[in-house]
């Protein structure tokens, strides 16, 4: 079990900016490579972190065997479900592969290549008709192992690696009933290449020269998949090969380039979309909220298809602020508005589109703020019969500011019942005048009661039972400490925070590289916050940012073993 | 593991010894048999675990109106398991000493449901990693072989499949929903879905004759192939990657090894299955169609002898799962349930029918192996069952008093029909030293000796 660091790199990090030599010093620049004029510019050597070796999840399996094959069928579904640390499930350190798993890759990969072997053999032209010249056929599957092999690997195969899968073409080619199956080589040749170690795991050796001590460069074909994982969790496209090929991804303004250019089709987008359902636990409001329901005297409007549309909304909200507005992670948090369609309109009560596809409505600004005022996670973090201040502070101060509230003690008396004569807020006082509670709930209830115009449904009350509801909250151990009343105003200061900003960036980070940051990599992690602000908080320019860091482009060299 | 002259004798063994072929040997030694076939019984051993999570009520769990070791009332909980009473062993005040340990400078990472799930088929350590416990706290993989496996690498040798891992409803891919390890940091998933099992243990032998030949010998020449990949990469790598990508080509050289003996003449007892309709495995309504056909799949694999060994998780710890098929009264999740104060009588009834049901499936369990003839006796004969927990008590994460049950077919080594008792700080360590000696693996200490060694005195 390899052993991560978890260094909080939250509060206590200016200062490393001491350590961290920016090039020509224009902070917020992609630039930190400097100029490359060698006009005297100080560059310490690059310092990559570590660089565990990753397994492709079951989201980036499905994606490429989809590249590959034009195949979705998601035979990842069926495979166990990929290790999860950190909060995400890419986290090298504990992807690991079981018995079992090895052998849903052997189902899968015998499925994929009985299903697409028929098509990819039609390409051998010298394999088809009777009777086929063994020779000629035989020469046909070296082009089709070197070229379907350079996909499946995302590299060129080395000679001997192409040697090796001609003759399982040729032994395979005997294990048909006919004497010779051009078939059946091809087949065995798919099934090899798909459970090749090449194919399943990110295989990185970098550059034979290093750069610095033990420090190398990736190599073309290395940074066209970091960059086709980490924007697309996908396999490079035919753009990304060509310029490996052409040794066009050495550079930082060329990476930058490619960013830029797949960040602007779809593919990014589910990318995106993929990472604030891990980051947010948009992927958690559906199975949570249906697995312990919702009081039906109490939430009578509440249905089961309801958390569907939720997450959607969250999603489609995100995807429109980053992509269509351009939006800075501020107007995550303060954006007045939403995306709905007609039967989310219904819930809300507002009049919004016709039809199932979400669009933008506006919102009355006094109201809803941001994701942090849409029902999922507010539903998420609530009751099947009352809002949870608790849970809504806990999930602010852990997925939002990236702090760890204390543990809870061991024995958690039971909360009181519903009681219409006292608001939820009157009822969980004890948390503040027990001195047993306060200590950790002052850092959690606070921040929750600020939502209290929001019920078990993240629906929006203006009063509770009938009764005035107090909204007014406080933070404290953060950069934005003081009082606020209501969500609203909690949504500004965490939008004005720097502690969130940074929280985003570490979450980024750990999505995008596969791992925890470490001491080491306080400069990348400088240089991306550096970028990010320049670019006042753009997340497209955060992502950007993620493909410029000496984390992204370069790594120690592979402690070699001999056998 | 230190090697200890101990040879287990079962009452049926000596029996045989004296009466047998073994006159003008040395008793002993005339008795000690082979790996596959221990114990001087001529069928194999096996072994099952059985994992419930979030504690148990130990006020309905322990039995009552203890008179002696044999004279007892069982409890509410335990009383599905009526009719197999005399195959039980009730093992009261054995602690999970390993798995309370206080995280002083960093050296036992984890929250309660953490340490319980990682240990207690490890009884050791967990290591420090980035899966996210109550309040913050966090942990890495078990730090250690988990019992089954070292059992597995002694009696499933000789079988198509080492042992098998099955899950129902098993949710998380983090430490608190494994309990099955290779080694520490090596997990093993359970496969939770019956008709992925079967496909797994069965589907090679499934279809004609000369198809199934010839499926062999492809996958012969394609994970040649693919193993040599393996070798070559894990041979280039160093550290902890080295290790990952040796793990894996075990997974492959095991499929290549039982490529050619996998393959099941169905005969007799081994028979295929008919597993009915597909439902949704992560549906909970469904949980006791999928547990049963878990279990049949399990009994039939030994039928089968395609393993000796198997793990069968019953959810995972902290399962939310709202097991309203129990009783629709039931509308909290079960890890919900279990955090109720002991004042809260309609949970803790709640929480009671839970581990009731629990008990009832440990009870079909052994129906289905004792259904299964072998020699003049079942499979069952052969056969012990662990029935473990992360925790005793949901509501403060106690690990005293784990609520343990072994069963134990006659030619078990374990003396069955008691409820044994240990005085304080027993460490768990031991029982599972007692189930590896019961398996004929002479040991001393497993997991973390400083909980306690050598094996549990009285239970054989």
């Amino acid at each position: 079990m390899p052993v991560s660091r978890i260094t909080t790199i939250g509060l206590a990090v200016l200062l490393l900016l001491l350590a961290c030599s920016l090039g020509s010093g224009e902070l917020g620049t992609h630039s930190a490579q400097g100029d490359g004029d060698g006009d005297g510019e100080v560059k310490s050597p690059p310092e990559p972190g570590p660089t565990p070796i990753r397994r492709l999840t079951r989201v980036e399996y499905n994606n490429t065997v989809y590249q590959l094959f034009g195949d979705n069928s998601q035979p990842a579904n069926a495979f166990p479900p990929d290790e999860e640390a950190g909060g995400f499930d890419n986290q090298a350190d504990v992807l690991v592969v079981s018995p079992l798993l090895a052998e849903h890759y052997l189902v899968a990969a015998e499925t994929l290549a009985a299903t697409h072997t028929p098509t990819l053999v039609q390409e051998l032209v010298n394999c088809q008709g009777l009777p086929v010249d063994q020779a000629s056929c035989g020469s046909d599957a070296n082009e089709f192992i070197r070229s379907f092999g350079k996909r499946v690997f995302r590299r060129p195969l080395t000679d001997e690696e192409v040697q090796t899968y001609v003759s399982l073409f040729t032994e395979g080619a005997a294990l048909d009933q006919a004497p010779f199956s051009a078939t059946m080589g091809i087949q065995l040749v798919v099934q090899a290449l798909l459970q090749s170690s090449n194919f399943i795991y990110r295989v990185e050796f970098g550059m034979a020269e290093p750069v610095d001590g033990d420090v190398v460069a990736l190599t073309h074909y290395e940074i066209a998949s970091r960059l086709s994982y980490l924007l697309w969790n996908s396999m490079p496209d035919a753009i990304l090969f060509d310029a490996a090929d052409a040794g066009q991804l050495g550079d930082p303004a060329e990476i930058e380039a490619q960013a830029r250019r797949m960040l602007a089709t779809p593919r990014a987008r589910e990318a995106v979309r993929n990472f604030h359902r891990q980051w947010l636990q948009l992927d958690a409001i559906e199975p949570l909220i249906l697995a312990s329901g919702k009081d039906p005297g109490l939430y009578p409007d509440f249905y089961d298809g309801l958390p569907l549309l939720w997450r959607s909304e969250t999603e489609a909200f995100i995807d429109h602020a980053v992509f269509e507005a351009d939006a800075n992670v501020e107007l995550l948090f303060t954006a007045p508005y939403t995306m709905m369609n007609q039967e989310l309109a219904n819930f809300y009560g507002v009049d919004g589109p016709g039809g199932v596809e979400f669009t933008r409505v506006d919102l009355d600004p006094g109201k809803y703020a941001g994701f942090l005022t849409q029902p999922g996670l507010l539903a998420l973090f609530a009751k099947p019969d009352r809002s949870s201040p608790i849970h809504r502070g806990k999930f602010v101060r852990e997925t939002i500011l990236c702090q760890v509230p204390p543990p809870p003690p061991d024995n958690v008396p039971e909360p009181p019942s519903v009681d219409t004569t006292q608001t939820t807020r009157e009822q969980f006082a004890e948390h503040s005048e027990n001195p047993v509670c306060a200590g950790c709930h002052s850092l959690m209830d606070p921040i929750g009661f600020g939502f209290e115009h929001f019920d078990g449904i993240g629906r929006y009350r203006e009063t509770e039972w009938g009764l005035e509801i107090d909204a007014t909250g406080q933070l404290n151990g953060t950069d934005i400490d003081g009082a606020f009343n209501g969500v609203i105003e909690l949504a500004q200061l965490l939008a004005s925070s720097d502690q969130v900003k940074n929280c985003v960036v570490s979450q980024w980070f750990r999505f995008g590289y596969g791992r925890i940051e470490t001491e080491q990599d306080e400069c990348s992690v400088d240089e991306i916050r550096a970028a990010f602000a320049a670019s006042n908080y753009d997340i497209k320019e955060l992502i950007v940012a993620l493909t410029q860091t000496d984390a992204f482009r370069y790594r120690h060299a592979v402690q070699e073993n001999s056998p | 593991m230190t090697l200890i002259r101990r040879i287990p004798l079962t009452r049926r063994t000596v029996l045989r010894g004296l009466g047998g072929l073994a006159l003008g040997l040395p008793l002993l030694d005339a008795m000690r048999g082979s790996p596959a076939h221990a114990g001087g019984s001529e069928h194999p051993k096996r072994f099952i675990v059985m994992y419930t999570p979030n504690g148990t009520i130990a006020k309905n769990f322990w039995p009552t109106s203890v008179l002696s070791e044999t004279e007892f009332q069982l409890s509410p909980i335990l009383t599905p398991l009526a009719k197999h009473k005399d195959d039980l062993l009730i093992i009261g005040g054995v602690d999970m000493l390993s798995a309370m340990a206080p995280n002083l400078d960093g050296k036992s990472p984890g929250d309660a449901h953490q340490k319980g799930t990682g240990g207690c088929l490890t009884a050791t350590e967990l290591l420090p990693g980035n899966f996210i416990g109550g309040g913050g706290q966090t942990a890495g993989w078990a730090g250690g072989i988990s019992v089954d496996q070292a059992i597995a690498n002694h009696i499933g040798q000789n079988t198509p499949y080492k042992s098998v891992e099955l899950g129902v409803a098993v949710q998380g891919a983090n430490v608190g929903g494994r309990i099955s390890y290779r080694g520490p940091g090596q997990p093993l998933p359970p496969e939770n879905s019956p008709y992925a099992a079967y496909q797994r243990l069965f589907g090679d032998s499934l279809g004609d004759p000369l198809e199934v030949e010839q499926r062999i010998a492809r996958r012969h020449s394609v994970l040649d192939v693919v193993a040599e990949d393996y070798k070559r990469l894990r041979d280039r790598l160093g550290g902890e990657d080295r290790e990952k990508l040796h793990n894996h080509l075990l997974g492959i050289d095991a499929i290549r090894d039982r490529l050619d003996k996998a393959v099941v003449k169905f005969d007799g007892v081994c028979q295929p299955l008919d597993l009915g309709p597909a439902l949704d495995v992560n549906k909970i309504e469904n949980m006791p169609i999928i547990g049963g056909l878990q279990m049949d799949l399990l009994a039939m694999a030994f039928a089968c002898d395609l393993t000796r060994v198997a793990t069968l998780m019953w959810t995972n710890s902290t399962s939310s799962a709202v097991l309203s098929f129990i009783d629709p009264a039931i509308k909290d999740g079960h890890h919900a349930l279990a955090h109720k104060g002991d004042e809260e009588t309609v949970k803790v009834h709640h929480n009671t029918l839970i581990n009731t049901w629990y008990a009832s499936q440990l009870g079909a369990l052994i129906d289905r192996l004792k259904a299964i003839p072998e020699g003049d006796g079942t499979v069952f004969d052969n056969t012990v069952i662990l029935w473990t927990n992360e925790q005793a008590r949901g509501n403060n994460h106690d690990r005293h008093d784990l609520p343990y049950v072994l069963a134990g077919g006659v030619d078990s080594v374990f003396n069955t029909g008691r409820y044994v008792e240990f005085p304080g700080d027993t460490g768990h360590n031991r029982l599972l030293v007692s189930l590896l000696n019961a398996m004929d693996i002479d040991a001393t200490e497993f997991g973390n000796p400083i909980y306690g060694t050598g094996p549990l005195s009285g239970l054989t």
